[in-house]
């Protein structure tokens, strides 16, 4: 039952909310929490990072003009401040609001934007913490995009929490998996943030941030050779007073980066451009810049025929190493005419390279789980694969 | 014979080297247990119910002195002093050690064999006729093909992860000694109206637990264009064939479901784009291949001590009246040794054996030696004058006895005894008929008898294309022995019909006893051989003989 407004604390309201939605997908959490009395003012905080496009598309969808507190320490990238510009058009949001940290403060405590190098505590808590803090005073709730699975302190995570007694914090993904992720962004064809195909699977300030190598962990590149894994004031006891940075929540939520196995070596995905179901050709847009599509195991080829010519990329997916169906696939693809660039994704294994190779793919992405058990090494081993081929000299390749 | 090139050498060479790499990263967990089985099984090594089992491809069935000595030597080096022919033309090991099989690969590769491809869902060695190159019935010697089918399948970079095992044979003569209508695809070389050789392509057939008769997918097809068509086959199968069910995953269940007519077209409609792909380099590389099975050099000699050594010895005559084929060429003949010795294990021989069987091979048979997918082996070009030489020899290590074709020449599985999967035993009962018959003395007046036996229903002892099959199962804990009558393993193949319940262990081989009693009974002389017999007389009087109580009761009760 909705309690009395004007007495109800904090944990009233929560309990109430998260009683009245348990049953409710994301979207739905989301389109209420926009509207619903019970949650009073809101806004959604982004960094406009990896993963934020998901709720911005969805508040794009609900209500564009929902406030969106976008924080710009004054340290990021050129690409995210590009990124952010983009997307905010493109989703048709009217009231992004830029926060920055007071010019007094910075004047006083990091003219030179040195601080990072010394204290990033201190840089954070000037740069996100307090400009966050008080952007969020004129709201009664804000939006993040923290999940269950993201650790056992989250495990238990509701859609709607009470922040220290003053505020509700909503977390319509509470329930996603780093794949429901990935699916929306592709069945949306969101856009994706410029550099995670430069090797950056995790996005904050340019000083703090550096490429991860392929196979280690996504946020092995933050505050790189610190002992810092966390902004500020992120956890106090498990319990969040102050709510951890939404900047970081955001990233925290970055699917870590697959591998790209090349002849060559491992190297980060430089496709940036996302990808769609092979069902969905009919419907993509026929001017789009670059087109990719992703192949199931057990689809049939054909469908694809005589549309092969604007396509860049094929990903074909291997959900098992031991479906060998992909490598047909990949023949097939080559013998209807396809030239464009051919990708074998999934679990497929070092011992398999030669065969990848040789049935017609270019290169093979995997899990960076699976790039640290079999390290580049294993692959090379088979990287000779136009050596040793009874089938190049059947056809008279040799 | 072949003789391997640089680059097969060097093929073989690399692969020894990458699975000796796979061992060793398994040990440090770079592959996990599920990758590595199917990496091991494509080498050949399985997991067995007492140990690894390591099964060695005699590619086509042929094989040379040298290669059969280190059969010998891997046999006393790494096992416990024998080996295993099996019903697919290979040799197993039964009791390698996980560390020394990439030793005995490379022991292998020394006398150019290997294991590729002998196990795992993937093409597996090609089998063909025992007799190619030497029958007198044959239109082609099939075995230049057969060694092509070898080197494209082998490593095929679409076919390692098929969604079942592939097995391919291929036969030259038109009585089918290779069973091509019990495998995956079967070859047949035919001659059409017009004279041109080339091949009766059959799809779908095999044994296991829904035996079927392979259909005729092409009834000709120009022998350049084999692989292609092959590969056509093959692809459409490995998108089409099932894989939610290991037991629906075979191209027998493909061809069920979606029936032949769809199957014939999809692979049709590929082999037209897979063609492509080929530009003539095939057919010269098969060119390089044929004279490697060209003829011997026959010797002529006298062949007068042959023949008074064959009036004067029952037990020479009755070998040579069972154990010998009729070769093409005047004065030669094709010598089947038997590994059936009664109460020997089916297929198995020793060391000793082996070298033996190399010496003369080596000495009297053109260094040419057969395995037979009845589990014997073969000495293709003997000239006749050697034959009491041979049989002597043979007979001094336990490997003359004559009874090839007869009810004691039994295929049995390794059962129980070996295999994990095994529901029953399935050599002992073989040893039991083989040495009850030989009590009775009347296995040469019986005349030819298929007798084939598989201790589960996966029918690896081909029970089902037996004249008389035996399929062991488990029925509540115990043993219980079915019988089929009436299989046919030839080019008229027939998939035997179950006669009725089954029999425990111990009634089995009184049961089977009975049977080939009343077949004597009932014939109508000689020449009319087990399964001429059952096809005149349909099952009823052969199930009367196996369960006489029933006959009985059901006649008192009338
Ligand atoms: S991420 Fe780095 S630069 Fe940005 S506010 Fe935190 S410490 Fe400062
Ligand atoms: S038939 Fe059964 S018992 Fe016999 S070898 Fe095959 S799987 Fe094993």
């Amino acid at each position: 039952m909705l309690p009395d407004l004007t007495t109800a604390t904090v944990d009233d309201r929560v309990a109430y909310l998260n009683q009245r939605y348990k049953h409710h997908a994301a979207q739905a959490v989301l389109e209420r929490a926009l509207s619903d009395e019970a949650v009073g003012r809101i806004a959604l905080v982004s960094s406009f990072g990896a993963e934020s496009v998901v709720l911005l598309h969805m508040i794009s969808l609900y209500d564009r003009a929902t406030p969106v507190l976008f924080i710009d320490t004054q340290m990021l990238f050129e690409e995210t401040m590009a990124y952010q510009a983009d997307v905010a058009q493109q989703l048709g949001l009217t009231d992004v609001r830029t926060i920055r940290a007071r010019p007094e403060a910075v004047a006083a405590h990091d003219p030179e934007g040195l601080l990072h190098k010394t204290d990033t505590d201190a840089c954070c808590n000037l740069r996100k913490t307090e400009p966050l803090e008080r952007a969020l005073s004129n709201f009664d709730a804000w939006i993040t995009g923290r999940k269950r699975f993201q650790g056992q302190t989250r495990a238990a995570l509701d859609f709607f929490e009470n922040e220290g007694d003053f505020r509700i914090k909503v977390n319509p993904l509470a329930h996603w998996t780093p794949e429901d992720v990935q699916d929306y962004m592709i069945n949306n064809r969101l856009p994706r943030h410029p550099l995670i195909a430069k090797g950056y699977p995790s996005i904050g300030c340019a000083p703090c941030t550096s490429p991860v190598k392929p196979g280690e962990d996504p946020r092995a590149g933050r505050w790189r050779n610190q002992e810092k894994e966390e902004c500020g004031i992120h956890f106090i006891n498990g319990k969040v007073v102050r709510g951890p940075l939404p900047v970081e929540v955001e990233i925290e939520e970055e699917k870590p980066m697959n591998v790209i196995v090349t002849d060559q070596g491992f190297v980060n995905d430089d496709w940036a451009h996302g990808f769609i179901a092979a069902a969905d050709l009919e419907t993509s847009a026929a001017d789009a810049p670059a087109v990719a599509i992703d192949l199931a195991s057990d689809a049939d080829p054909t469908i694809l025929a005589g549309r092969l010519d604007g396509v860049d990329l094929i990903r074909v997916d291997f959900p098992s190493f031991s479906d060998g169906r992909g490598f047909t696939l990949a023949r097939r693809l080559r013998l209807m005419g396809f030239n464009g660039r051919l990708r074998a994704r999934g679990h497929v294994i070092a011992d398999q390279y030669t065969m990848v190779r040789r049935s017609g793919f270019d290169e093979v992405e995997i899990a960076p789980e699976l790039a640290k058990r079999q390290p580049w090494e294993q692959w090379q081993a088979r990287a000779a694969w136009q050596s040793h081929d009874y089938q190049n000299r059947l056809r008279g390749a040799v | 014979m072949y003789k391997y090139n640089d680059f097969d050498e060097a093929f073989v060479r690399e692969r020894v080297a990458q699975f000796s790499g796979q061992v060793a990263r398994r040990i440090d967990g770079s592959l996990s247990e599920d990758e590595f089985r199917p990496l091991r099984l494509m080498n050949g090594l399985y997991l067995q119910l007492h140990a690894y089992m390591l099964r060695v491809a005699v590619p086509y069935g042929t094989l040379n002195s040298r290669q059969m000595r280190q059969f010998a030597h891997i046999a006393d080096t790494y096992d416990k002093g024998y080996g295993h022919f099996t019903t697919r033309q290979n040799i197993q090991f039964n009791w390698p050690k996980l560390r020394d099989v990439p030793a005995i690969l490379s022991d292998l590769a020394d006398v150019e064999m290997h294991a590729i491809q002998t196990s795992g869902n993937t093409i597996r060695n090609v089998t063909s006729d025992h007799f190619a190159g030497a029958a007198a019935d044959e239109i082609e010697d099939p075995r230049p093909y057969a060694e092509l089918i070898r080197q494209w399948s082998t490593d095929h970079p679409e076919f390692q992860f098929l969604p079942r095992k592939f097995k391919v044979a291929i036969t030259g003569a038109p009585n089918d000694r290779a069973v091509v209508k019990a495998h995956d695809i079967g070859l047949r070389i035919v001659r059409n109206d017009a004279g041109q050789v080339g091949f009766e392509v059959i799809v779908g057939g095999g044994l296991g637990r829904t035996p079927m008769v392979g259909k005729v997918i092409r009834d000709f097809l120009p022998k350049e264009d084999l692989l292609p068509y092959l590969e056509a086959i093959v692809s459409v199968y490995n998108l089409l064939g099932r894989r939610d069910n290991k037991y629906k995953a075979r191209i027998k269940i493909t061809v069920h479901e979606n029936g032949i007519e769809t199957v014939r077209d999809l692979v049709e409609a590929e082999f037209i784009q897979r063609r492509e792909l080929f530009n003539g380099a095939d057919q010269a590389l098969l060119a390089e291949i044929e004279p490697a099975f060209a003829q011997p050099d026959y010797i002529t000699a006298d062949s007068q001590g042959f023949d008074d050594f064959y009036k004067a010895d029952p037990v020479f005559r009755s070998w040579v009246d069972t154990n010998l084929t009729e070769h093409r060429q005047p004065g030669y003949a094709i010598v089947t040794i038997s590994l059936k010795a009664h109460g020997a294990t089916p297929g198995d021989a020793t060391s000793e054996q082996m070298r033996v069987m190399a010496d003369l091979a080596q000495e009297f048979g053109h260094d040419e030696l057969r395995v037979s997918h009845e589990q014997n082996i073969v000495l293709p070009h003997v000239h006749k004058a050697h034959l009491p030489a041979i049989h002597a020899r043979l007979a001094a290590v336990g490997l003359a006895t004559a009874n090839v074709g007869l009810v004691s020449d039994i295929i049995a599985c390794p059962g129980m005894d070996y295999c994990a999967l095994a529901t029953a035993r399935s050599i002992p009962i073989a040893q039991q008929i083989a040495e009850r018959f030989d009590e009775l003395k009347l296995e040469h007046e019986v005349g030819p008898l298929k007798l084939k036996i598989s201790g589960c229903i996966n029918a690896c002892g081909h029970h089902h294309v037996g004249h008389i099959g035996i399929l062991g199962l488990d029925r509540a804990g115990v043993e219980n022995y079915q019988i089929t009558l009436g299989g046919d393993a030839t080019e008229n193949a027939a998939i035997g019909e179950r006669a009725g319940p089954g029999f425990s262990a111990d009634a089995i081989v009184p049961a089977i006893e009975r049977l080939v009693l009343a077949y004597l009974e009932l014939r109508e002389g000689p020449q009319e051989t087990f399964i001429d017999a059952y096809r005149r007389l349909g099952a009823e009087p052969f199930k009367a003989a196996l369960y006489p109580d029933e006959a009985g009761g059901r006649k008192h009760a009338a």
